[in-house]
């Protein structure tokens, strides 16, 4: 029996003390195997990102109880050490802000090359500048030979988001965990990135955890959706279906708000 | 990167242009005429009139300036009414003896500045954060003639374990030793306040890379904890070379009072002097000079700044 | 004998844990702020508060150290109580730190608005002209002009009105573009008020608060600067006590008298420290409250 790529049982994470604690997530469970994707789907405030990053192992100052694996390594057992050399290898990250997340004072190549270099997937400088070009063209960026040598400021939001993905896939990781990935992006560079991650999964098996609050992304996404209010998961299911007959109320709200304002 | 170097050199010119009106301007309005002040109250009509005639005292202001300015940038500040003496004579080893003490000062700024900053950043609760808001605060109110006096009293006399003054010891070879003995208590007086404020600058801006978007993006990389820390330094440092600069700037002015009270022979204490002697050729140099420094000074700085931030480039 | 043991009310707990949170919320500025008003009151009432005469010396007294009974501070080079003089000297150092400070803040907030509500020429002319300024060190500046003006403590006035005006008109020059294409602004001009008008009516309470703010991290830095030119001999004469004359009266004695010689610097070192502290924690407050409260044209 294979394992389950990402596992996660009962997490629980609070933050504050005495009379300012706050439950950010409340018994969360779930189960993602390789090459599925798994919709986080939920307003503001529900708890979607803070799991996505308890998953990640961002330290924060929260409370955090429950149990997360990764192919059955149990990642809350591990020490910075260890868990910084998952991040990036088997786990990559996607953010929301493209812009935010790339050094503004580095070449797109030379970012590159830095992480495979530091988890040892090409041998020496040059071989790692060797495989750059070749990264960027499977996340479909056109002329890589020139994009590798750009600063990040140099080039539009839609290749932004490419080359922090091409940041994510480098190292062949078993899990992409993709944060609001599509909210800083205009509609048609929106759809060639969700379709870029359909890619992703089919090609490479890469299981893929998106949180958003967009229904239209998530319906793109395809998978399973786990709807998720006030830190709890409330329904999950396959992503058409739930969203076309929801069966708890919030869901039902939820179509209901976002198909409004579409209108 | 050329074109940029190319259009702050420009930019520079209209402010230079500037700066030698106002040095100009300033000098000829003082009053009290130049010609009886050498001369002597009782001269006879004819000798003040050849002298004024000599001096070309009788030009309208616009021609003097141009004048003046013709000279100033042939080399010739004039003479020094005091020490009768071409001005840059004078001006030229004191500028070295100045960019000596403001340059140690500044190297102290720097580390110091980083050192205090950055810890307060990386651990800014608790003892070390508050120490360093502490020390900054107290460093930012530090005036130089204060320090200076408060480090020869302790340094110098009740502890008599460094010079209190001069370059150099009188007796015995001098070298390297010596000097670096000579320049710390003038060094650490001059850097105290621009220390505590590069301190200050360097810590928000580095909290700010830290606690920011990047440094999560960079150990989601799964890089490690020294790289994470490398690269948020590099990306305080742009604000850290602003204030870096604005606080050498600031050196050059500053160094007065230390000059004064280490008798340290740069620009500031044969500023002094001339002042005390109204010694207009020297004056009119010296606030040229060090005005045209400060300048040149920030052209320096905006160019680090394009060439660590490529982003300033365009 | 029986000891009686004295157990606090309720009510005298509460008081003291109100007053103690009260004073860890508000203690950043209420004790620099009480500090300044102690000083400010002992410059004023100078004649009730010093314990000797400032100016009347025994010359047989001369150098006393510090802790010598009648002179705490100990005397001068002319037998005179330094800590008298240090009192009456605040007097004139304190003017040096306020009087340009208020000057620089009418000015430059005059010049800042013009700059910002002027139109494209004016604005460029008045920052120009603002850079040349800046291309000057601030000291130098006033150096060069208080020899120029040579009349005491006013020269010393105008020239840091001078130096520190440039920043001020800066400071308030970014606060008007920040609000200038607010809406408030436009229905004004479209309402055909005169600029002067919307400037006075719109810009000036916007502007006010950040004004003050800043000042009030200006005056430790006048106070050194103004300390600093007596220092060098422009600004008040002897012998009239100013903190940066003093200092330049008993450094001679610094080799053979350290301990009386070093007090005046370390006079202007702690006052400094006080009012830096007081214009820090001002800053800081005032920016916290900014960041809640819902900002125009942002």
């Amino acid at each position: 029996m294979i394992q389950p790529t990402l596992r996660i049982k009962e997490l629980t994470i609070h933050h504050g003390l005495g009379a300012s604690r706050v439950t950010a997530v409340d018994g969360v469970s779930l189960v993602l195997e390789p090459g599925q994707a798994l919709v986080l789907l939920g307003e503001s405030g529900s708890g979607k990102t803070s799991v996505a990053r308890a998953v990640l192992g961002l330290r924060s100052a929260a409370e955090t109880t429950g149990r997360i694996e990764l192919g059955g390594t149990d990642l809350r057992s591990l020490d910075e050490r260890s868990l910084s050399r998952i991040r990036g290898r088997r786990i990559g990250y996607v953010p929301q802000d493209p812009t935010g997340s790339l050094d503004p004072l580095r070449r797109v190549g030379a970012q590159l090359t830095e992480v495979l270099r530091r988890h040892r997937m090409a041998d020496g400088r040059r071989a790692a500048h060797a495989a750059v070009p070749a990264l960027l063209e499977s996340v479909g960026v056109p002329d890589p030979e020139r994009i590798a040598h750009a600063y990040p400021h140099e080039l539009s939001g839609g290749l932004r988001q490419r080359v922090c993905i091409a940041l994510a896939v480098c190292c062949e990781p078993e899990l992409l965990v993709a944060d609001e990935p599509t909210t800083a992006l205009d509609a048609l560079v929106q759809s060639h990135v969700l379709d870029l991650f359909g890619l992703l999964r089919a090609e490479r098996g890469i299981a893929l955890l998106l949180v958003t609050h967009d229904l239209g992304v998530a319906l793109r996404t395809g998978g399973q959706v786990a709807v998720m209010r006030a830190g709890r998961i409330v329904e999950t299911g396959p992503v058409e279906q739930v969203l076309a007959s929801p069966s708890h109320a919030f869901t039902a709200e939820l179509v209901g708000a976002q198909a409004g304002a579409r209108r | 990167m050329r074109r940029f170097l190319l259009r702050r050199l420009l930019l520079a010119v209209p402010t230079l242009f500037g700066v030698t009106v106002v040095v100009f301007a300033t000098v000829a309005l003082v009053p009290g005429d130049p010609v009886e002040a050498f001369l002597g109250p009782g001269a006879p009509l004819a000798a003040r009139r050849e002298l004024t005639q000599r001096l070309g005292l009788d030009r309208p202001l616009p021609v003097r300036y141009a004048a003046w300015l013709w000279h100033a940038l042939h080399g010739d500040l004039g003479t020094s009414i005091s020490a009768q003496r071409p001005v840059l004579r004078l001006l030229l080893p004191a500028f070295g003896e100045t960019l000596l003490l403001a340059g140690a000062a500044f190297l102290l700024v720097l580390v110091g500045g980083v050192l205090l900053g950055g810890l307060g950043a990386i651990r800014p609760h608790g003892l070390t954060g508050r120490l360093s808001g502490g020390l900054s605060t107290l460093f930012v109110s530090a005036p130089q003639y204060s320090v200076s006096l408060l480090l020869i009293g302790l340094f110098a006399v009740y502890w008599p374990v460094l010079p209190a003054g001069g370059t150099h010891n009188v007796f015995g070879d001098g070298g390297p030793i010596d000097l670096v003995q000579h320049l710390v208590l003038p060094a650490v007086a001059a850097a105290l306040v621009p220390l505590g404020l590069t301190a200050r600058v360097f810590r928000a801006a580095l909290s700010t890379v830290v606690e920011g978007e990047l440094a999560d993006s960079l150990r989601a990389r799964g890089l490690s904890r020294t790289a994470v820390l490398w690269h948020c330094l590099h990306n305080a440092s742009p604000a850290l070379l602003t204030i870096g600069g604005l606080q050498l700037a600031y050196l050059l002015e500053g160094v007065v009072f230390v000059e004064t009270l280490f008798s340290w022979p740069g620009v500031g204490q044969l500023l002094y002097n001339a002042l005390s002697a109204r010694d207009l050729p020297v004056i009119e140099g010296g606030v040229l000079v060090t005005a045209v420094g400060f300048v040149g000074i920030n052209i320096i700085v905006d160019t680090a700044h394009a060439v660590i931030d490529p982003r300033v480039r365009s | 004998m029986t000891t009686t043991v004295i157990r606090p009310t309720t009510r005298t707990v509460a008081a003291i844990s109100t007053a103690g949170s009260w004073l860890r919320r508000n203690g950043g500025v209420a004790v620099p702020l009480t500090l300044v008003v102690l000083l400010v009151l002992a410059a004023l009432a100078a004649p009730l508060v010093a314990p000797d005469s400032p100016t009347a010396g025994l010359l047989q007294n001369r150098m006393l150290a510090p802790g010598t009974p009648g002179h705490l501070l100990g005397t001068d080079d002319q037998g005179r109580d330094v800590l008298s003089r240090l009192i009456w000297a605040a007097r004139p150092s304190l003017v040096g730190g306020f009087a340009p400070v208020g000057a620089a803040g009418a000015l430059g907030s005059a010049l800042g608005i013009a700059a910002g509500l002027g139109g494209r020429r004016t604005e460029q002319a008045l920052l120009r002209s603002l850079d040349v300024l800046y291309a000057f060190p601030g000291i130098l500046l006033a150096m060069a002009i208080a020899t120029l003006v040579d009349t005491g403590l006013g020269a010393v006035v105008l020239a840091l009105s001078v130096v520190l005006t440039p920043s001020v008109a800066r400071v308030v020059f970014t606060e008007v573009q920040r609000i200038r294409t607010a809406e408030y602004l436009e229905a004004a001009r479209v309402s055909g008020a005169g600029r002067i008008a919307i400037a006075v009516r719109q810009v000036v309470p916007v502007v006010a608060p950040v004004v003050l703010v800043y000042c009030s991290s200006l005056i430790g830095l006048s106070i050194v600067y103004a300390a600093g030119l007596s220092f060098l001999g422009l600004g008040v004469s002897p012998p009239t006590a100013e903190w940066g004359s003093m200092l330049d009266e008993l450094r001679p004695e610094l080799f053979s008298h350290p301990a009386v010689a070093m007090m005046p610097a370390l006079a202007i070192l702690v006052v400094s420290v006080i009012f830096n502290s007081l214009g820090e924690a001002l800053r800081r407050r005032v920016g916290a409250a900014r960041d809640l409260r819902p900002g125009a044209g942002r």
